[in-house]
């Protein structure tokens, strides 16, 4: 900490720049260890080879990311805004019907992590140990689920204004959450050719969930 | 599914109590309206399950003739249909398959089908190169989902296997056909060998397969031009020309036949596009099927009616059509009800000749039930016939519903007389 207060103010002006370039080291971390992960796998790729990777000392790398679980952390947060970030950008998804929507969500970002499935993989593992800031009680997990939720929230209330579904309020995006970590889980043992049972399915119980919506005029 | 049988055997039920209440007037027409509401239940059903489930419903009814007319024509429509598949499921399938996104393999994508194709749907698409293709994606794990059916199909069926009127023969070739289908690599190769094998026939276009853009679920070929059946009748062509049309479908249809001794099984409108001088397209070639008799020696023997002449006439004839072990006594059953049909379409004496108005005839329809229903009587269902038999019938269709009058016994022997393409 000390070392790098005494660099950076040569390196920028004021805090913004700083917290900038943390970012971007940070950023710069995490692609070095997803292109190893991604080549090499997630067990055999080591510290010293992500820090060398990404241009800095291993020392440092630990004041970025104390453990590969923070690392893990931080890759989840950067993948939940790019499928956020590509959904706001893109016209064509947001203007489709609600079941191609909420598949190209799940597929969107089954895609981005299928390089670095056995990561995925070990995140999931790692999420089963109680004390892991990745399981479902850790307080920064709640909070990119809550993120996650109100984006799912703000689709499907969009859905209920035009009519496409009944009022399902907030539960609607709890449950579609547990459909996708389903569907993830699915998709990690999915052996079949390019992994098209997981399209499959996704599609199937999508058409299956809107048309059983559909059909009852559901009065709570 | 279970909807599905629930709701026929209900009705069936409902049917059979109130037919002790209903005079002998009525009860034809009610039949009719019956047949017709299950129908549409089943294809309402259907319509929802489409993919394999479909298709072998399809398939074993077309074959063994145990459903009737009107459950037939319901299903009918259905035979161009799969599962549609959105944009992006189209998309990420054609990645599933290929390894990259339509994007990346294309200059121009269309996400939206332009077509529904068995067992998926087709693309419009630009390559690299500036060519015209079209893309044929099929949907996700649908041969798996054919595999599950055919294990649930093959335990439906045991009473009747164990009887022996559905011989396992022709499920194993059902089988066989259905998971062939689902190989897009498979078809390429059919499309290669149709493509080589009637080239000699100016008249018809055969696609041409992007080997690079293919696996065995996305299929990538040269964009054939033409319109449905239905489009081009619609120009009102003149008789001259749809008699032009029928005689050139049967050349082709008789060339794969006899030259490249294969036929294309599924023979439905759809597989064919029309243009409006005359010449067509063929699409589709995922029921090919290998034809392993002569052909031109069965067309004599109708001709002929050779089995008259003598018992080692008669029990050849028989083989050809029922194999080498057929059961003669049982089978010779069934030559009458062949001399009354060909007497209908073939009088003796004359030309074999393709009349749409013969097809508007119901004895013809009532003929063919009843020779399809001694055959399974009878315990002689032969899967290799059986396909000809079904290819004939939905030749024959093609021929009547395009209004054409051809002179099958004339086609037959010019096609015989010229020299095979290939070989």
């Amino acid at each position: 900490m000390k070392a790098k207060s005494r660099r950076k103010p040569a390196a920028g002006k004021g805090p913004g720049r700083r917290s900038e370039n943390k970012k971007k080291t940070r950023q710069a971390i995490l692609r070095a260890a997803l292109e190893l992960f991604a080549s090499q796998g997630f067990y055999r790729t080591t510290t010293k080879a992500i820090s060398r990777k990404a241009g800095i000392a291993e020392g440092t790398l630990f004041n970025y990311f104390r453990t590969k679980e923070d690392l893990a952390v931080y890759f989840l947060e950067q993948e939940l805004d790019a499928v956020i970030k590509w959904y706001e950008n893109d016209d064509r998804i947001q203007k489709a019907a609600l079941p191609e929507q909420l598949f190209a969500i799940i597929q969107r970002s089954l895609d981005r992590l299928a390089p670095y499935e056995e990561f995925v993989g070990a995140v999931y593992l790692r999420a089963l140990v109680p004390s892991s800031s990745l399981g479902p009680w850790s307080l920064q997990t709640q909070s990119r689920s809550l993120r996650y939720l109100q984006f799912i929230r703000e689709i499907l209330a969009t859905a209920e204004d035009d009519e496409q579904i009944p009022p399902l309020g907030d539960f609607g995006a709890y449950a579609f959450g547990l459909f996708h970590l389903a569907i993830a889980t699915h998709w990690l043992q999915d052996r079949s050719r390019g992994k098209e049972r997981t399209l499959a399915l996704m599609d199937r119980c999508l058409n299956l969930g809107s048309h059983f919506l559909q059909k009852r005029n559901w009065n709570w | 599914m279970g909807k599905l049988g629930f709701s026929l055997v209900g009705s069936y039920l409902g049917y059979q109590a109130q037919n002790l209440l209903l005079s002998k007037e009525t009860r034809p027409q009610r039949h009719a309206r019956l047949h017709k509401d299950v129908s549409r239940r089943v294809r309402d059903e259907l319509g929802e399950l489409k993919g394999p489930v479909m298709k072998l419903g399809q398939m074993l009814s077309m074959q063994t003739d145990f459903l009737s007319d009107e459950v037939l024509e319901e299903l009918a429509g259905l035979q161009m249909q799969a599962p549609p598949m959105h944009a992006t499921l189209a998309r990420a399938q054609f990645k599933s398959a290929l390894g990259k996104y339509p994007e990346e393999a294309f200059r121009e994508f269309d996400p939206e089908p332009f077509a529904a194709a068995s067992l998926g749907q087709v693309h419009r698409a630009i390559t690299f190169d500036g060519e015209k293709v079209a893309v044929k994606i099929q949907y996700p794990a649908i041969r798996s989902a054919i595999e599950n059916d055919l294990k649930l199909l093959r335990s439906a069926t045991l009473p009747t296997r164990v009887t022996g009127h559905v011989p396992p023969a022709l499920l194993d070739e059902i089988a066989r056909g259905l998971l062939e289908e689902t190989d897009y690599l498979h078809e390429a190769g059919n499309i290669d060998y149709f493509r080589k094998g009637l080239a000699g026939l100016s008249f018809v276009t055969v696609p041409h397969v992007y080997r690079e853009l293919t696996s065995d679920r996305v299929l990538t070929m040269s964009f054939v031009e033409g319109e449905s059946l239905n489009n081009w009748l619609k120009r009102k062509p003149s008789h001259a020309l749809r008699d032009l049309m029928g005689a050139r479908l049967t050349e082709a249809y008789e060339t794969q036949l006899q030259h490249l001794r294969v036929i294309h099984a599924d023979q439905h409108p759809g597989n064919y596009l029309f243009q409006p001088d005359g010449r067509f397209g063929l699409v589709d070639f995922g029921c090919v099927k290998r034809v392993n008799f002569g052909i031109l020696e069965l067309h004599r023997f109708y001709e002929t009616r050779g089995w008259q002449e003598n018992e080692a006439a008669a029990h050849r004839f028989l083989s050809i059509i029922y194999g080498n072990n057929v059961p003669f006594a049982r089978a010779r059953k069934i030559l009458p009800i062949l001399e009354e049909f060909l007497d209908i379409l073939w009088p003796r004496g004359s030309d074999f000749v393709i009349d749409f108005k013969t097809f508007k005839n119901p004895r013809v329809n009532e003929i063919r039930r009843k020779f399809l229903r001694q055959t399974v009587q009878d315990k002689l269902v032969n899967p290799d016939f059986v396909y000809l038999v079904r290819g004939d019938m939905g030749f024959w269709h093609l021929i009547s519903e395009i209004g054409a009058t051809v002179n099958l016994s004339e086609i037959t022997g010019l096609v015989s007389a010229t020299v095979p393409p290939m070989r």
